[in-house]
Parts: C-alpha cells; structure tokens; sequence
C-alpha cells in the first residue's frame, strides 16, 4: 500500500498577532511549524504502516525552507518525500494549491491508494485543498475521519459529525482528511532525525510536474484577498457582582434589562 | 523512569549539550581548525538541546561583546550577525537609582562597562545564526531532545548521555506515542547546559571538581518592550543599580533600544537576597516604573518575557572544567564576567579553547583524561580568563552592603583584581534567607497592570512556555514535611521567588504548576530548604523564545 499525506508548513497561529494599522500579519517572533492537523494525517499513515507495511510519502508545497516539515514526517516513519517549491505556484488558493498538488501526487512513481490531509490549515482554514485534490485525482473523498482501518483494499472509516458518528466503509483508492480526535501524533526519534536531517529531498517546480502556468500560483487562482483587518476586540460585558446579595444582584439586573428596552 | 524498551544506540564523536554560544562556538572552531588544518576525516559532531529549537531556552540582554568570535567568524558573517544596532557610544549611561523616583547618572561611564560598536540584540537569533554555520561545517544540531543522563563506563569515564523519554503520563506510565530514551555514545562530551546544567552540577558533585567558592547566582527576568518609532534611539543603552534593591542585594538593570521600536529590558537581582518576601518579578515592575527607566518605554508594549540566572560567582567559583571524557564551557563553568554581566564573549572563548584540546584529541586519536586536560590550561590563557581575575572580587563585598560592593568594584578593577586583597569568602546563596518575624509572609504589593507592566501570569503567557501536562511533574518536592517548617520559618519564599508563578500556597500546602516552568533554575538554586529538585519535563517543553 502506498500512503500520500500532503503537509503544510504555517505560521504557529497561537502566537499570531496582526498590525492595527497595516492589517498585515506581524512576523516577528513567530514560529513556522506543520500544520497541526497534519500531524494527525500523518500519524494515520504511520499507523498503518505498522499494522500492513505501508509505503508513506509526505508531499508539501511552500518555500525552500519548508523542508523542514518533511524532515520532520520522516523523522517520525515517512519513507520518501517531495518539496514542491517554485516561485510560479507561490501566492496559489486552495484551487491551484489542488492542481499542482494532484499533478505531482500522479507524478509519484507508484499510484497512491490513499491520499491523507488534516482536515484544514490553521493559517487559512479553508478546508479545501484536500476535496480539491480528490476531484483533480477524481477519487472518492471521506471527510472529518476520526479512526481509520484497512483490510483488503477496503477502508472502514468513522467520521466526526455535529450529531455522533458516521461509519463509511469503501473500495480503496481515496482521499481523506483527518480531525485531531483521531489519535495523539508520535514523535521522532533522535535516530530518525540523524537519519531525515541528510535524507536527500527531491525539489519540484511547476515544469517537472507538466503544470499549466495559467493554473498555478496567483495567476491561476481566482480567490482575491481584497482586504484584511482584525476583528475590533470585544470589550468585556458588565458584572454584576454580589454573590452575598442576590435579591440585590437581580433587581439591578432587571433594572439594566428595563433600560435596554426588555418587556 | 516507565520503561526500559532498548534502542539501538547512536554513535557520534563529539556530542554537545545543549545548542547555546559555547557548544556551538566548540563545534565551530572544532571543524574548522581541523579543516583549515588539512585534516581529511572530520568527527561526527553532534549537538543536542531540550528545546523546541534553537534558542528556545537561551537569554541575554544582549549587548555582545565580539572578541570571543574574532578569528572564529569571518568578517562578513559578523557583519551579518543577524541584530538590528550597534551599541550608540553617544547615548551609553549608567544611572544609580535611588527610592522610587530620584536617580543620579554616573557622569562618566566606568571604562569597563563601555560598549560603544558592539552588536545589541538578541541571543536567540544568535544562537539559530551559528547553529546554521554549524551546520554548513558539517555539525547536526538536533532540538527537541534533553541529555537526561551522562553515561559512565565502568571506570567512571564520560562516554556518552541518554535522551529523555517522552510521551509518558502524569502517573509515568508510557501513553500511545511513547518514545524511549536513546543513548548517545562519544568519544568526548562536551557540556554547554548554560548556568546550574542539571548534568553539568551532577557531575561535579561526582567528581568533586568544585571551584574555591560556592557559585553565586542572580536571577534575570527580561522582556522585549514594543514602542513608538525613534530612530534617534537606536542603540541607546542604559544600566542602572540600585533601587528597588535593597542595600544589601545585588541588583541591576539593562535597557537597549535594539531597534527604532523594540526596547529589550532586564533586572537581575542576586540571588543571596535575605528577606523571603522578595520577589524579582515584582521588583521588575518597580524597577520600570521608576521614572528614568519608564521613559525608555513610554507609549509601549510588553511583547515577549523570560527569566534566567546568571552565574555571579567569578572566576573563584569556576569549577575545574575537565572531567574524564567531557568538558565544561560556557555559563555551565560560570564563566560571567561580574562586574559587566557578560558572558557571551566567554562562552565562545571557552568553546573555542575546548576546540582546539579536541582537534588534538582527534588528530592524536586520544580523547583520555591526559589529553583533554590541556583545555584547562587553554582556558585559563584566554582574553577572557584575565578579565575575570581582574574582577574576581568584584561580587562578594556586594553581599554586605552596595556602597561597599561599589566601592570595591572600583577599587578591584583599578588594581587588576588584586583588590580586596583577600579571597572574600561567599556562601551557598540559599543560607542567605532570614526568617520571617512570626513566618507570616507580607501581603504582595499591589502594583497595577499597564501595558509595559504586566502581571505575572501575563508575563508567563508572553515567554510562550508550554508542558505536555499529561506528564510527571518536572519539579520535585524532595520531603513534604521540610515544606511545612519552611512555611512556618520562612513563609515559603519559592512562591515568591519564582519569576513563573509555578509555586502556589493554597491552604498551607505547595502546588506546583509546573507548565509555567522558564527552566530558569531559581527554585533548585534559592530554596532554603534545597527541597526542590529540578528535573528534565519531556524534551521540547518549556519556554519557547523566539526573540530573547
């Protein structure tokens, strides 16, 4: 069984802050890390991996440096890797992030019989790349997955829905995305590091993977960020505090509501 | 420990640990000699630190004095020595503050602490710079991964260290994506914990390598300060002494513009304090309200916080730095220069001296005691070393009374060292507490949360530390019982003195938050009692700096 899990590289959102006056994210001290919901894919793949002998190749699209995400996959288990990189796919939405990923997913020696995603990036929480590429690959999508099991080229599934849980089970290949209910992702070993930091990392650009120009990068994308601001920060309700007066505390509220117009 | 699941082991050469200056300025100058030298089969080097990545645990002011890299780096890697200013020598002063609003400026500045030209900046962007010239020699530096144990053969040689496990719960029972602890293996050990190394403390107890005196420590709680734009400020320092210390604590603060909009500012406070109602980080907030310091930071906001301690102890209280198979470097030999606070330049300095007795050790095929031991001597014939003995005595006299220490300093300084004529003899800094009149520790004072002076637990939240809480707390209560006298004698000061907030007294007995932890090591060093024992929390926890 060969195992895809397509990874991204993003800013550690806990400890975004955005400038007031720009409106543009501020940069400074803030980590780059794998996407957390990725890290769930990931561990997926591993499991099974341990359980049937899987093939896992991780794939990422992002700058150069994003490499360190794939060095940290296969610290953890993941065979093989690609870093797609190429100034022509940089600024893409979700759409042209799906077309170039599906391009190099076909490029891949061997036909995946499962393509993995978190089930979205915490930087643009679109939740679209992983649907985008299971039509661009034309394989069955399952989303929100929360366990995951294989047996004879078919996947029992269940997914995390707002009323309980959907059991799919279907024919192998598909595509996937995982929720972090799924399971506490892994570690890499200092073994696994020595070996990943040298592991020698194939580099894709939009011509090795026969990509349409027009379809990559900002060109190819028709989401247009017109404008970005924060959201003005809430301030903090009235308390109405007197825990010792309660008959006190409720008059005053019913005062409050009076003057806000309640009947 | 949970579990004792074998892996294989790791062979290495040289393994450092711990990724701060004077590991990585040993792997430097270790790879580099031996290639400038023609060497044709380099070691493995390898570098090890618990945090999640480079320079997630180191802290400095940090104005840097760069001797300790000249010959080391080229000129254009220090040009490109990633800080935004150069110290301004025009706007360098030095303040001693007295009581909450009154200061006097020093009208000239002391020779010693003139730093006109040296970069100003942060250490852990210095850090990630020299672990990627590390790493393009040819080291591999590995974070995320705490050394939790030296390995010992059976005559007692350093051979390698172990890894911590990960992955185990509160109870130590492995969880689901448990990872064991590997065990590195070299030919040499070098040990660049940075100040009080777990490891590094262990074993000079074990090896009996203590220095003439007891370490001395300060504790340093530091924040990144964002203000309105001022061009004509950058590179502006301030230090003063004094207030809010009191006539018997040594305590001093730094303030660097490091750029038009970024204000890094310090207090460090020695650690041999006598009233178990002291707290630095609320001393810290005194000190930036006081009026000459609050102006650097008018209109700001505090954006990043972290703490450390700073060995104070000088050259007296160095330990001896070769051990049977490792070395000592770094802030971990105490190896600060008192009277500026400095250390950088030393640990580069000692890194590169520990490098040289390794490019020996290589070529020679001989890593025994015998050739390690030249490291000492190295050492010890640096710039570095001579600028601690000239200021050898500069820290004890300051335990009596700071117009003493004052004058002392001077009076040592103008004499190269030999001032106080006397070893003046210190004590272990925990012995330094007074009981509390009647054990009733004081209400803390009430200080208002501003922008530029937020509260403890906001300060905390700002260093970005985090701890898988599912794991064995990482700080150890040794006896409960010692807990309940120190209550009674001392009004438990870990509550006080701990810039984290990890200490709480609820209802006459300690809780321990450990997931607030800086890993600054305030607690082992200061508690009366020495009833907490500061262990490794899983690798890659704990303070996540980014711009210290």
């Amino acid at each position: 069984m060969h195992i895809v899990v397509c990874v991204k590289q993003v800013p550690d959102t806990a400890n975004v802050r955005i400038n007031p006056e720009t409106n543009t994210l501020m940069r400074e001290g803030v980590e780059s890390i794998m996407n957390p919901f990725d890290e769930y894919a990931l561990e997926e793949a591993l499991k099974l991996k341990d359980a049937h002998g899987a093939r896992v190749t991780v794939i990422t699209m992002g700058p150069p440096q994003a490499d360190v995400i794939l060095r940290d996959a296969m610290a953890r288990g993941a065979d093989d890797a690609v870093l797609l990189t190429d100034r022509a796919v940089a600024g893409a939405d979700t759409l042209a992030t799906s077309y170039v990923l599906s391009l190099a997913i076909k490029k891949l020696n061997e036909k995946p019989d499962l393509v993995l995603f978190g089930k979205q990036a915490i930087d643009g929480d679109t939740a679209q790349v992983g649907p985008g590429v299971s039509e661009f690959l034309d394989y069955p999508l399952v989303t929100y997955v929360k366990s995951l099991s294989v047996k004879d080229g078919v996947f029992t599934v269940e997914t995390l829905m707002d009323e309980g849980t959907d059991v799919i089970e279907g024919r192998l290949p598909a595509v996937m995305t995982v929720v972090k209910e799924a399971s506490t992702p892994r570690f890499g070993s200092l073994a696994g590091w020595i070996d990943a930091k040298d592991a020698a990392i194939p580099a894709w650009g939009a011509k090795d993977v026969q990509a349409d120009i027009a379809q990559c990068g900002l060109d190819g994308s028709p989401t247009k960020v017109v404008k970005i601001f924060a959201p003005p920060t809430k301030s903090g309700g009235r308390k109405v505090d007197g825990r010792e007066k309660p008959a006190e505390v409720v008059d005053e509220i019913m005062q409050l509501l009076k003057e806000k117009g309640v009947r | 420990m949970a579990t004792t699941k074998t892996t294989k082991p790791i062979q290495t050469d040289i393994l450092c640990v711990g990724a701060g200056v004077a590991s990585l300025s040993t792997a430097l100058a270790l790879l580099r000699k031996l290639k400038a030298g023609g060497c044709e089969k380099l070691p493995r080097v390898m570098v090890i630190d618990k945090g999640r990545n480079v320079g997630s645990h180191v802290l400095s002011g940090a104005v840097i004095d760069m001797s300790g890299f000249d010959g080391l780096l080229t000129a254009d890697e220090i040009k490109k020595i990633p800080v935004e200013a150069r110290v301004n020598g025009k706007r360098e002063s030095f303040h001693m503050l007295f009581g909450e609003s009154k200061s006097m400026k020093i009208p000239w500045m002391p020779p010693m602490m003139q730093a006109h030209g040296y970069p100003v900046g942060s250490l852990t962007k210095l850090t990630q710079y020299l672990a990627g010239l590390c790493e393009k020699e040819g080291a591999r530096v590995y974070t995320g991964f705490a050394a939790v144990e030296l390995l010992e053969d059976d005559k007692g040689r350093v051979v390698g260290a172990r890894t911590g496990e990960k992955g185990i719960d509160h109870e130590g029972k492995p969880k689901s994506n448990h990872l064991p602890s590997e065990a590195v293996y070299a030919k040499a050990v070098v040990l660049g914990e940075g100040a009080c190394g777990i490891l590094t403390e262990k074993l000079i107890k074990r090896k009996e390598l203590e220095g003439d005196r007891e370490q001395a420590y300060a504790i340093g709680v530091k924040e990144v300060v964002e203000v309105p734009a001022d061009e004509k400020r950058v590179g502006e320092i301030a230090h003063t002494f004094g207030y809010p210390a009191d006539m018997q604590t040594y305590g001093g603060g730094f303030i660097y513009h490091v750029s038009a909009t970024q204000v890094m500012i310090c207090y460090a406070y020695a650690l041999d304090y006598a009233d178990p109602a002291s707290d630095p980080h609320a001393l810290f907030r005194k000190f930036k309200a006081h009026p000459t310091v609050a102006e650097h930071i008018k209109g700001g906001k505090s954006v990043a916080y972290g703490a450390k301690v700073i060995p104070e102890g000088g050259c007296y209280s160095v330990p001896k730095v070769v051990a049977d198979g490792a070395l000592i470097v770094g802030d971990g030999a105490g190896l600060v220069d008192t009277l500026r606070i400095k250390g950088i330049h030393l640990a580069a300095m000692s890194g590169r001296a520990a490098a040289d007795t390794l490019a020996d050790c290589w070529k020679n095929d001989d890593f025994s005691l015998k050739a390690l031991q030249p490291y000492a001597e190295r050492l010890r014939a640096t710039e570095g070393w001579k600028q601690l003995r000239r200021v050898r005595n500069v820290r004890a006299p300051f335990s009596t009374h700071l117009t003493f220490g004052v004058a002392c300093a001077g009076a040592a300084w103008a004499t190269f060292g030999a001032f106080p004529f006397w070893q003046v003899p210190m004590e272990a800094d925990y012995k330094a507490l007074k009981v509390l009149p009647g054990g009733r520790m004081p209400e803390p004072e009430a200080l208002e949360a501003t922008p530029t002076s937020p509260d403890r637990l906001t300060d905390v939240f700002m260093s970005g530390t985090i701890h898988d809480e599912d794991q064995p707390c990482h700080l150890k209560i040794l006896d409960r019982k010692k807990c309940a006298e120190c209550i009674k004698r001392f009004g438990a000061p870990c509550q006080r003195f701990c810039p984290a907030e990890v200490y709480r007294l609820e209802e006459g007995r300690i809780h321990v938050d450990f997931s607030n932890c800086l890993h600054c090591k305030t607690c082992q060093i200061k508690d009366p009692y020495q009833n907490i024992e500061w262990t490794f929390p899983q690798g890659g926890d704990g303070p996540r700096y980014t711009r210290m």
